[in-house]
């Protein structure tokens, strides 16, 4: 059993960023965040027994997740925050990310961040839920039909519905379309 | 109806947005990808609305969650005993104890069983405390002979007061014998401490005699190494006076 224990753990290490970062894009509050993916991991070890491998782990761990950011939304009965930082600090901006990047586009980058972040929170829950899932962990459609327990068209409408208002809306706040390209 | 429109459009591609989307994250069959790539050559509208979202999503990809100290670890409980149905904070225990232990003392010690006509009767301390001031009372009550009691009592004070007053007597004698032995033996410790103190007087004087004698030939002794110096010291500058000569004369 301590075996297991010791396994389980690295599989902790292994996916608690992951997890942590699924639980705070759909929540938006850092500490909550927190405190749902440690819970994702105390539940997920108490039914390890029952987890049969008929899923992917990750799967198995972004549902738990997902309950439990549907469990936290509907207690705070309201739509997810995204906490924006006040100011940017440029200096600590320019020494994390690649160095081919300007101190302005880094700058550019943060702010276009704030503005998704914005946005997102928006959304209705089954949109962004949908995007987070496809544009930051990289699932399938039918991965998401499975977590979501809907039809596939049902996931590809929900993409394509979130990104059209996504794009409304950062066009309104001024991000240039031509970002990225 | 969907179909080719008046410039060569598949319009039922363009109404499919599920396509646009399957094709947007590359998640579609190579057929229906080929379909769409030749109508996507035809429709300018698809092309730029597959553009902006493409533009779209490079704009999500931005949004960073901030960076949280994690280090999630699972560690087993340790099992917390069972709870007793019955537990006593510790104050609270040995208070408790304390008092029954003394009642159960008290109750024991002056514990009473008799069997008569009444039955078994067992009487605790506190019942028999009641009842021996009941048999005093009642024990009152029955006649006794006063005057003789009091004539046994006043021949026995009578006896006392004699004894005491013979051993009153031997007490003083002896108290008057005792003051001349003192003053004797006082004049006796007098006497001893004088002789004591001229010994320790002319012991000590002997000693101070001898130090000074001592201390006269360390002096002597010091005295003559000095001249027996001073002598040598003279007899070196000569012969050196001498030899200045011998060099100033050649």
């Amino acid at each position: 059993m301590g075996g297991d224990l010791d396994s389980f753990n690295q599989l902790v290490l292994r996916w608690e960023r992951p997890i942590y970062a699924l639980a705070y894009r759909v929540i938006g509050r850092e500490e909550d965040a927190r405190d749902v993916a440690q819970e994702t991991f105390l539940r997920a070890f108490r039914a390890l027994k029952g987890f049969k491998g008929q899923a992917k782990f990750s799967s198995w761990l972004y549902r738990i997740t997902l309950n439990l950011c549907r469990d936290w939304i509907r207690r705070e009965r309201r739509t997810p925050v995204v906490q924006a930082p006040e100011g940017i600090d440029v200096i600590e901006l320019a020494g994390e990310d690649t160095p081919s990047e300007t101190v302005e586009q880094l700058v550019s980058r943060h702010e276009i961040g704030r503005a998704v972040a914005k946005a997102m929170s928006q959304l209705p829950d089954e949109q962004r839920t949908a995007i987070i899932l496809k544009e930051y962990h990289g699932l399938t459609f039918q991965e998401i039909a499975d977590l979501l327990d809907c039809p596939l068209s049902t996931v590809k409408t929900r993409l394509y519905q979130g990104l059209t208002v996504l794009r409304k809306q950062l066009r309104e706040a001024g991000v240039e379309s031509t970002f990225g390209k | 109806m969907t179909g080719p429109d008046p410039v060569g459009r598949d319009t039922h591609m363009c109404e499919s947005k599920e396509l646009l989307v399957s094709y947007l994250y590359n998640e579609i069959d190579p057929v229906s990808k080929r379909e769409f790539q030749t109508h996507l050559a035809t429709c300018v509208e698809c092309r730029e609305e597959l553009a902006e979202l493409g533009a779209t999503r490079a704009q999500i990809a931005t949004w960073t969650p901030p960076d949280a100290d994690l280090g999630f670890r699972i560690i087993r409980e340790t099992e917390s005993p069972k709870r007793r149905w019955f537990e006593f904070s510790p104050a609270w225990g040995l208070a408790a104890a304390a008092v029954l232990l003394l009642a159960i003392g008290a109750a024991v010690a002056n514990l009473d069983v008799r069997y008569g006509s009444d039955g078994l009767v067992v009487r605790t301390g506190w019942n028999r405390v009641a009842d021996v001031a009941q048999q005093s009372s009642v024990a009152g009550a029955t006649p006794v002979d006063w005057k003789t009691r009091a004539d046994q009592l006043d021949r026995r004070l009578r006896e006392l007061e004699q004894t005491v007053s013979s051993r009153g007597a031997s007490v003083v004698q002896n108290a008057s014998m005792s003051e001349e032995r003192v003053r004797e033996i006082v004049g006796q410790s007098e006497t001893r401490q004088e002789r004591a103190v001229a010994s320790r007087l002319t012991e000590l004087m002997r000693e101070v005699d001898a130090q000074r004698r001592l201390d006269l030939v360390t002096i002597d002794q010091g005295l003559t190494r000095l001249q027996n110096s001073s002598s040598m010291t003279k007899d070196l500058v000569q012969r050196l006076a001498v030899r200045t000569a011998s060099y100033d004369a050649k």
